[in-house]
């Protein structure tokens, strides 16, 4: 890991890269290099998309998008060495403009996450040929998975206010 | 011939879970497929942000139906890794052979649905009435059939009572004795055979192209198993192989699942020979309504019975978690590898193709 990281200072100028201890590499970046990041990467090995996510840092008004790649290993042998552990890139976008570049022409497989994320956090992701709903049947104002979404007052003002167990009992007592 | 929109799903005899393909189709070939999930979302990750530490468990293990104590395990994993707990030696052990044991559930209750599907109704029936004697197990155990919550940070709820390992291994042998019924009514049954042979094929490009995972990738021949690139709890004390077919079709995926499930049944036996006779078998945490964990994230993963399963979890330093998402596995297999499969196959193997993907409706919508 280590020597992958002295080839990535090298090739990219914009990034922190830190190791940790269970062979994780976390390598913090702009938005504008992922794409880039990630073709180097997946050439150097790391084949396996695992996950898109999201963070909400509502207080600092910005997004963290999450992307962890790891190796496709073969040969038993190579298990012991352990030479390739799981990388984390994270990017911050502003929660305002939230727009990034697709990665789907260089993992095919995020095209499903995308859509996810488009969906609850409201990211548009530009070069995705369907931001269509995936999950959700309705429209929301606020994207259900933000933190200003509440779950609670949404429904109670969309399928009417459950009443709470003293003015349930009062009900009763009055029938 | 003319272009036809086909509804599969989710009220169709051959959909097994609450999903949906829309498919175009001309006459019986599939030009196009459309994966619509979203019939089962309840918004888990949402909701365990409002819930303590601990009472994110009822909810953890509802994302799968099937299987629900790797999920159980994967948070406990995120909890441990977060908080810095140790898991005692016994503990670990327990926790190997309660999922080796789910896994074999799992494999029983999949092979099920495939059988059952294609109308063997007999071997339907043996395999639900052996996942059945495993659940007695569970039941014995944890005091419940299907949702657990065994599995805690720190190790499990309770010790194994008397006598119960002697009991595991009469069920597994008398479940074992029956494979070579199996294998003569199913596995290598001609009908069978013609049925799932050259039916969905992925090869190894596609499939490392397309994220795939466990037995998708396994009956490509590539021995990709979490258990070994990153051993966690016991598995690194015992010895195991990772059975692998070459075909990508879906008869090798089968035929893997088989064999996976009897590697499994072996591991239980090796796991309890070296089990430690006595100690701890969790370490003790702080009072759940008040336990905060420090700030940070973790990323883990562990192998579900449908392959790799991760979670990332960011904690802020309170009592809840602050974000949860989950990498299922048949995240992948249901949205990306089915679309991709079914295109080019008749309409009557998209059950049959969608079963042997082992894809769970549940686990994708979350």
């Amino acid at each position: 890991m280590e020597e992958l990281k002295k080839k990535l200072l090298a090739y990219f100028t914009d990034l922190t890269i830190q190791i940790h201890d269970d062979y994780r590499m976390c390598i913090n970046t702009q938005k504008e290099t992922v794409v880039s990041l990630l073709n180097y990467l997946k050439n150097m090995g790391y084949e396996h998309f695992a996950l898109l996510s999201c963070i909400d840092w509502i207080d600092k008004g910005e997004f963290e998008l999450i992307y962890i790649l790891s190796a496709y290993m073969e040969v038993c042998d190579k298990y012991q060495e352990k030479e390739q552990g799981i990388i984390i890139i994270k990017a911050r976008i502003s929660r305002d403009d939230a727009k990034v570049i697709s990665v789907i022409n260089v993992f095919e497989n995020a095209e499903p996450y995308e859509r996810e994320l488009h969906e609850m956090f409201g990211i548009k992701f530009e070069g995705h040929p369907r931001l269509t709903p995936l999950m959700l049947e309705r429209e929301y104002e606020i994207p259900p998975f933000r933190k200003d979404f509440d779950t609670l007052k949404y429904v109670d003002n969309t399928f009417g206010k459950i009443p709470s167990i003293e003015e349930r009992k009062a009900n009763y007592e009055r029938t | 011939m003319r272009e036809l929109e086909l509804f599969f799903g989710p009220q169709h005899l051959g959909m097994v879970g609450n999903f949906s393909i829309t498919l175009k189709v001309e006459g019986d070939r599939i030009l196009k497929a459309d994966a619509n999930p979203g019939f089962l979302h309840r918004g888990f990750e949402k909701l365990m942000e409002n819930r303590t530490w601990m009472q994110n468990f009822p909810l953890v293990c509802r994302i799968n139906v099937v299987e629900p104590d790797h999920m159980e395990l994967i948070y406990s994993m995120a909890v441990e890794k977060l908080a810095g707990i140790e898991v005692p030696e016994r503990g670990k052990f327990i926790r190997s052979i309660y999922c080796e044991m789910a896994r074999v559930g799992s494999h029983l209750f999949g092979l099920w649905a495939y059988a059952n599907m294609l109308g063997f109704d007999t071997v339907a029936h043996w395999a639900m009435y052996h996942r059945d004697l495993l659940l007695d197990l569970f039941e014995e155990l944890t005091g419940a059939r299907v949702y657990h919550i065994y599995l805690r940070p720190g190790g499990v709820r309770r010790d194994f009572p008397d006598g119960f390992t002697d009991r595991l291994v009469e069920t597994l042998h008398k479940i074992g004795g029956k494979v070579p019924d199996y294998n003569a009514t199913f596995f290598e049954n001609s009908i069978f055979k013609k049925r799932a042979e050259g039916i969905g094929t992925v090869t190894r490009e596609e499939a490392i192209r397309m994220g795939a995972v466990g037995h998708t990738i396994k009956a490509t021949g590539m021995k990709y198993d979490i258990r070994k690139i990153e051993p966690y709890d016991a598995y690194d004390q015992v010895d195991f192989d990772i059975p692998v077919r070459t075909g990508g079709d879906a008869y090798s995926r089968l035929l893997t699942i088989r064999d996976d499930m009897i590697e499994s049944v072996h591991m239980i036996f090796k796991l309890i020979d070296k089990m430690p006779k006595s100690g701890e078998v969790y370490t003790k945490t702080p009072n759940p309504f008040k336990w905060t964990i420090p700030e940070g994230e973790a990323y883990v993963r562990c192998e579900s019975s449908r392959g790799e399963l991760g979670l990332y979890i960011v904690s802020n330093g309170g009592e809840k978690p602050y974000r949860v998402h989950f990498n299922t596995p048949s995240y992948n297999h249901g949205l990306t590898v089915l679309e991709k499969a079914l295109v080019g196959e008749s309409v009557s193997d998209v059950g049959n193709i969608m079963i042997s993907l082992y894809v769970v409706a549940p686990e994708i919508d979350r």
